[in-house]
């Protein structure tokens, strides 16, 4: 298209709005003459929303639901027009819209293979040259020769996406799908989405689970009622979509210790500087840890808490121990980190309760609560040093 | 389109195959079926005209009458399977951009295999019956290249239409039945005292409804070894054209929003 690179994406104002009405199609009178009848105003889907997407680059799209993720992917698919605007996509667009959209329910899954590379345009033999790889990646074994109307939802979704990652795509455009099926084919496509874009595709991705998209996408594009929120790196996205959503909560999940314990952690949760809780966070924020210490049973003294963060790999980077002196029943501690000197990256905190002769086997814990933090582009690591160049200055220095 | 359509031929080729297919599974008669309706029709107009009611001055009546049947058999069953194709085929209107031309052209292909088979087994029938091997049947190719392209024409336009505006299909249906009657299919207007006393009529039956020149030129042809006047010739093909023309400009024209819609 147009002077546009292969896999590059460029969306210009572009405004896209739906007709609420019941009777969908109008009338044919309407059509014919371009007009239509008065009814509800039309929802606004897309308000000049403007986009560039670099070849290569992968794009997260998060928003609420009809925030225009949906119609997004649609038009840069080429499935719904825009109004006002353009859009423009290069090269070979594979889209994977609906679940067992295009698939003919009658045929087998081996039958579908074909009929579905058909629709972007591959022909006979490109399409014999894919059908094992395609068959083989879809794990479906048998079943490729079974009608696909006796799949399960997980078994449309291997098919479809081993079909849709077997095309050579210059683009792809990925909605939700990825949340059918299970874990271990879930990997495998996001590996497979991975290999595909160290080769150069671009990948724009619509996902509630912001985990698929940390993984993946190096950007997100947050979209609310149809404009652009934030187009930010990864992380930041998320935490305006965190906070947009309201759901930025510390999850917390519970790695217990045998039962026989006399204290355990039994809350942990993370607030940003506000107060309110959140898991996504930046270099130099302001963190509060909050946790629950009970005792089972019979006060306890002295006690004390532990906590631990831990990068990807699983390690240290940092840790402490403080007496909180005795606990009866449930008592509230909170952890103020005053500035957050970690750099982007996933981390994990580990919180602990210890009784008076317990021994710290540093590998337990009574909760842990995951939390992310934003890239930021000069620095690389773990420790936050970023601290200020001077450039050709030494000689002045010199008294 | 004609670019487009080249590029997506196998999808094309894998929908004409799917709808075939469809069709014959779970039916003990499978492709016999395309012979039952035809024939039942030619049986039933046979009898009636031929026995019952004799029209006057047509020898070899189920030649004359098989030849039209056929030709309408396609028109209708062209039209009345592309109108609701692209509403049934919205679940890959959905999913990818392609032609989706294609879809009611897949539709019209069937027909076009039923008619195929169909006009085989009337050339050799009446080729031996009424002695019409000549050279006149190098035409029949042509000719039916474009009734080919008028029920595509018009195949397009009504697809595209339903997809918008769903009465479109049910209107269609209700209107072939009196069309069916009004087209010389059975009957031959130069026959009828009524038409001979009223000329105008006559002209509107001969020219006004589309399907008659091409059911006239198919059968001067096949049934009566000549051929067709210039007239019919020149309407054949620019009805033919038109029709393509229209279809074009009315898909073209509904196709933008057709996921929207579906």
């Amino acid at each position: 298209m147009g002077g546009l690179d292969r896999g590059e994406i460029v969306l210009e104002h572009a405004s896209r709005s739906f007709s609420v009405r019941a009777d969908n199609a109008g009338t044919l009178k309407g059509l014919l003459i371009g007009r239509s009848a008065p009814g509800p105003p039309p929802v606004q889907a897309l308000r000049d929303v403007n986009l560039h997407v670099a070849p290569g680059e992968t794009l997260g799209l998060v928003g609420r639901n009809g925030a225009g993720k949906s119609s997004t992917l649609k038009v840069l698919a080429g499935i719904i027009p825009l109004q006002h605007g353009r859009a423009a996509c290069g090269g070979r667009v594979v889209s994977l819209l609906e679940l067992g959209a295009g698939f003919g329910r009658d045929f087998s899954g081996r039958e579908n293979i074909y009929l579905n590379s058909a629709l972007y345009g591959l022909g006979r033999r490109e399409v014999e040259e894919r059908l094992q790889d395609i068959i083989a990646f879809s794990e479906l074994g048998d079943f490729i020769d079974v009608p696909v109307r006796t799949y399960s939802s997980g078994m449309y979704v291997r098919l479809g996406f081993a079909i849709a990652a077997h095309l050579d795509a210059d683009i792809m455009l990925i909605d939700e799908v990825l949340a059918v099926g299970d874990e271990s084919f879930q990997r495998k496509c996001l590996r497979r989405i991975s290999e595909q874009i160290a080769t150069g595709t671009t990948l724009v991705l619509v996902s509630h689970d912001a985990h698929s998209i940390e993984r993946v996408c190096e950007r997100v594009v947050v979209l609310e009622a149809g404009e652009v929120a934030c187009d930010a790196p990864t992380a930041d996205g998320l935490l305006h979509y965190h906070r947009q959503m309201g759901t930025g909560s510390g999850e917390t999940a519970s790695v217990r210790r045998p039962a026989g314990y006399p204290v355990e952690v039994v809350q942990l949760g993370l607030r940003d500087a506000d107060g309110r809780a959140a898991r996504l966070f930046h270099s130099g924020d302001v963190v509060r840890v909050e946790l629950d210490v009970a005792a089972r049973g019979v006060a306890v003294e002295p006690v004390r808490v532990r906590l631990e963060v831990r990068d990807e790999e699983g390690r240290a980077v940092f840790r402490t121990t403080q007496g909180v002196g005795r606990v009866d029943g449930r008592v509230p501690i909170a952890f103020e980190i005053a500035r957050l000197a970690l750099l982007g990256g996933d981390y994990e905190l580990a919180a602990r309760a210890l009784g008076d002769d317990e021994a710290d086997d540093l590998d337990r814990a009574d909760r842990l609560a995951a939390f992310s933090v934003a890239r930021e582009p000069e620095a690389d690591g773990v420790a936050d040093l970023r601290g200020t160049w001077e450039l050709g200055t030494r000689a002045e220095v010199a008294p | 389109m004609g670019a487009r359509m080249l590029a997506y031929r196998y999808l094309f080729e894998q929908m004409v195959r799917r709808e075939l297919r469809q069709k014959y599974k779970g039916s003990v008669l499978g492709v016999a079926w395309y012979f039952i309706n035809p024939l039942v029709l030619m049986g039933a107009y046979g009898v009636m005209f031929g026995k019952f009611l004799p029209l006057p001055r047509i020898p070899d009546y189920l030649i004359f009458l098989i030849v039209g049947i056929v030709v309408w058999t396609f028109f209708q069953q062209s039209l009345l399977s592309a109108a609701p194709s692209l509403v049934e085929q919205s679940s890959l209107v959905r999913k990818a951009r392609f032609p989706r031309e294609t879809i009611p052209a897949a539709s019209v292909a069937v027909q076009a295999v039923t008619l195929a088979i169909l006009m085989t087994v009337v050339v050799v029938v009446s080729v031996s019956v009424r002695g019409t091997l000549g050279f006149a049947l190098l035409l029949l190719p042509v000719l039916i290249a474009c009734l080919l392209g008028f029920a595509l024409g018009l195949g397009l336009a009504v697809s595209s239409l339903h997809a918008h505006f769903r009465d479109v299909a049910p209107i269609l249906s209700a209107a072939l039945l009196p069309w069916f009657f009004l087209t010389p299919i059975f009957f031959r207007p130069d026959t009828f005292p009524f038409f001979q006393r009223h000329a105008f009529v006559r002209g509107v039956i001969e020219w006004g409804n589309p399907v008659a020149p091409f059911i006239e030129a198919i059968r001067a042809v096949l049934y009566e070894g000549r051929v067709p006047t210039a007239g019919v010739l020149v309407y054949v093909v620019a009805a033919a054209a038109l029709a393509l023309g229209l279809g074009r400009v009315v898909f073209r024209r509904l196709d933008r929003e057709l996921a929207v819609v579906l």
